[in-house]
């Protein structure tokens, strides 16, 4: 048994860092458990003449892939997108790219504008505030004015386009289509003590400068010195609860695999949007046989992952594109909203990167046939390393009830606690948008004027961004938590994390699953006299 | 940068010398001198060190081409003319595909981190951090027929 606290908050990542660093302010007892550690920067690929190498084992973004003793396996074998994490202090943003879109306004009214899905209980608007905390906090780099957006004003500059952008710049204007530097959670200047971005390129490793916005660099150590406790190494097995369906607590794994117990008057869910139901699911009781705060049925329900596309091309000049953030240089939003002409509703985000290392670009030269054994492999690698511009296509990702996360009857972490399984297929709509992205994607790196063009999707190692496994709504039959946060079943458990998503808009998810953290924190804090009414 | 344990454990001497003899056909040294061949960088003790998992199938694979060989042409792999090494790895990747795939994968891992591989590249020989690099801001200009389009996202009720 363990010393109680007011506020027990399960996950140290992009959510429950940016909670934590909102609620210190209460000046209540707030525990943080994190299943992972620490990282040191030092550690980092980017540290390392092998960092291509490393960042493929113990820095995969692919749990699986990285069997570290904190990390939980996840079946992913019925669905054609591997999920992607990182369990640490700071979650999976020390891997992300910090590549940091806000949505749209009609992204949240997607039932309204479009006819599908269903509407948030929350808008832009009600975000905006949240929105432009979230990127003051974690330093965002971006350029005022972009059209695609209502007006913002990011903190710091954006990052360089280098020639790789400024060409497919050009792509984008010979077409006639939009584009804008990308807002990137990445410190273009000294800011709040995190040095300037040096461009080392493999942020999606960790970085070592500190100027990428990973979260165990930006809110924890605000959080920690006004008096939130982070202790790591502590799996939670198990939310209880009261048979007046209140949580008292969870059970959890400390770091020498001792079961422990730590009771709270509130329990905040900050895991993802696998980890989160995972957790419920495995906290069932005689109150609640089919997983924690699930009388709606729908945890673990809903999983929406952006299938992915990539596109490359190749270009006879020299544009030195390995240099620079791998992930971060431009965007186009040209198909973004919803154009029904196009034969799918709702759109893509177009995420332009930068070129690969040379040992990728010959790994993947090779498994292409674009780069030979033999005679001929040095011109051909030469005709590549450097040349190579890259087009994500990041496709909104609709709600659907058949995409689920359960637990797997067998696979297990390293503590025993059973594991989830992902059964996950792309939607129809979902298919031609991603045909679309792919087939513009080509047209775009032609007009940029590549002599070499090829593109996939979905890509499997792609499956970053787990969103709508405990969604809100006003509902209590088709929602898991209300408008704030709040489960409907369990009056003072709270879901701060991706899961909560009612729709996953069609950029990368970080800076909208911080506002939502920090929205819910001021909905908790204005409501304290009457929080589990 | 690569630690060099002895290989030997992991793979026959004969092995080492038919493996020896493949790798220049992954990458061979280019005609001007300015890149070394995939023999030069230190393959063996790379494997060793960073594909141990991929080595019982590749001493099997490696074997099969010392049998191909004695059996063609009566004498061991690394004893055959350079288009007589061709030829046999590529009948046998034509014949089982996937045949050497993870050997060439390893074989590119460690040559382009290889100091002398960089070098030749032009590039230079230091992890990114803490030095970083220098790349070009860009000419936001460009931007200026963007902004002339004006809004593109829609209101939201």
């Amino acid at each position: 048994m363990t010393d109680d606290v007011d506020v027990l908050i399960i996950g140290a990542g992009a959510s429950g860092a940016a909670f934590a660093w909102s609620m210190a302010d209460t000046r209540m007892r707030i525990l943080c458990l994190e299943q992972g550690d620490w990282m040191n920067p030092g550690d980092y690929p980017s540290t390392r003449r092998d960092w291509e190498v490393r960042q493929e084992r113990e820095f995969s973004p692919n749990p699986n892939i990285r069997g570290l003793t904190q990390d939980y396996p996840i079946n992913d074998a019925d669905s054609p997108i591997s999920p992607l994490n990182f369990n640490g202090v700071g979650g999976s943003t020390i891997l992300y790219a910090a590549h940091f879109p806000r949505p749209h306004p009609s992204d949240f009214r997607v039932k309204s504008l479009d006819g599908v899905a269903d509407d948030w209980p929350l808008d832009y608007a009600a975000l905006e505030p949240y929105y432009a905390v979230n990127d003051r906090e974690m330093g965002v780099a971006g350029l005022a004015g972009d059209p695609a957006y209502p007006p913002h004003q990011p903190p710091l500059p954006p990052v360089p386009l280098g020639l790789a952008g400024e060409t497919m710049a050009r792509g984008f204007n010979a077409l006639g289509w939009h584009w804008w530097p990308s807002d990137t959670a990445i410190a273009t200047r000294d800011y709040e003590g995190r040095a300037q971005c040096v461009n080392l390129g493999p942020c999606k490793s960790g970085c070592a400068q500190g100027a990428k916005a990973s979260v165990d660099v930006t809110y924890w150590p605000v959080a920690r010195r006004a008096g939130v406790r982070l202790r790591t190494r502590c799996r939670v097995r198990e939310i209880l609860v009261d048979d007046r369906d209140m949580a008292t607590g969870v059970v959890y794994f400390d770091e020498h695999g001792i079961e422990q117990v730590q009771r709270a008057e509130v329990v905040v869910l900050a895991c993802n949007g696998i980890g989160t139901p995972r957790l419920l699911l495995n906290s069932k009781s005689a109150r609640f046989p089919n997983g924690l705060a699930n009388r709606s049925g729908l945890v673990g329900k809903n999983l929406m992952i952006h299938p992915w596309g990539m596109v490359r091309g190749a270009f006879d000049a020299p544009l030195d594109s390995q240099r620079g953030p791998l992930s971060c240089c431009i965007w186009s939003q040209q198909f973004y909203e919803t154009d029904r002409s196009r034969g799918f509703v709702r759109g893509y985000n177009m995420q332009i990167t930068r070129g690969l290392g040379p040992v990728a670009t010959a790994r993947m030269g090779l498994a292409r046939g674009d780069i030979p054994w033999g005679a001929g492999h040095h011109e051909a690698f030469a005709r590549r390393y450097g040349r190579t511009i890259g087009i994500g296509i990041c496709c909104e990702d609709l709600p659907e009830e058949c995409n689920t996360v359960t637990l797997d009857p067998a696979l297990t972490d390293s503590n025993g606690i059973p594991a989830p399984k992902i059964t996950y297929r792309l939607g129809e709509n979902t298919e031609r948008m991603l045909a679309h992205g792919l087939a513009r994607g080509a047209e775009v790196m032609k007009a940029a004027g590549a002599w070499d063009v090829y593109g996939e999707g979905p890509v499997r190692q792609t499956g970053w961004h787990l969103l709508g496994t405990a969604r809100m709504g006003e509902d209590p039959e088709r929602a898991v938590v209300n408008g704030w946060g709040r489960s409907h079943d369990v009056k003072n458990l709270f879901i701060i994390d991706g899961s909560v998503f009612v729709t996953s808009a069609g950029v990368n998810p970080t800076p909208t699953i911080q506002a939502v953290a920090l929205y819910i924190a001021d909905a908790m804090k204005q409501r304290l006299a009457n929080l589990f009414d | 940068m690569i630690a060099s344990p002895n290989p030997a454990s992991a793979l026959t001497a004969a092995q080492l010398q038919t493996l020896d003899a493949v790798l220049n056909l992954i990458v061979p040294p280019s005609a001007d001198g300015r890149m070394p061949g995939a023999a030069e960088v230190g393959v063996p003790a790379y494997l060793y060190i960073e594909a141990a998992d991929a080595l019982p199938v590749l001493g099997e694979e490696l074997d099969e081409l010392e049998r191909r060989a004695h059996a063609r042409y009566t004498r061991g792999y690394a004893s055959l003319e350079q288009v007589e090494r061709i030829a046999l790895v590529e009948e046998l990747r034509a014949q089982t595909p996937g045949f050497m795939n993870r050997l060439a994968m390893e074989t590119l891992a460690c040559y382009y981190q290889h100091d002398r591989v960089f070098e030749g590249l032009g590039m230079e020989t230091r992890p990114p951090y803490p030095k970083g690099y220098e790349v070009v801001q860009g000419d936001l200009s460009l931007l200026d027929p963007v902004r002339a389009r004006g809004k593109i996202y829609r209101d939201a009720p």
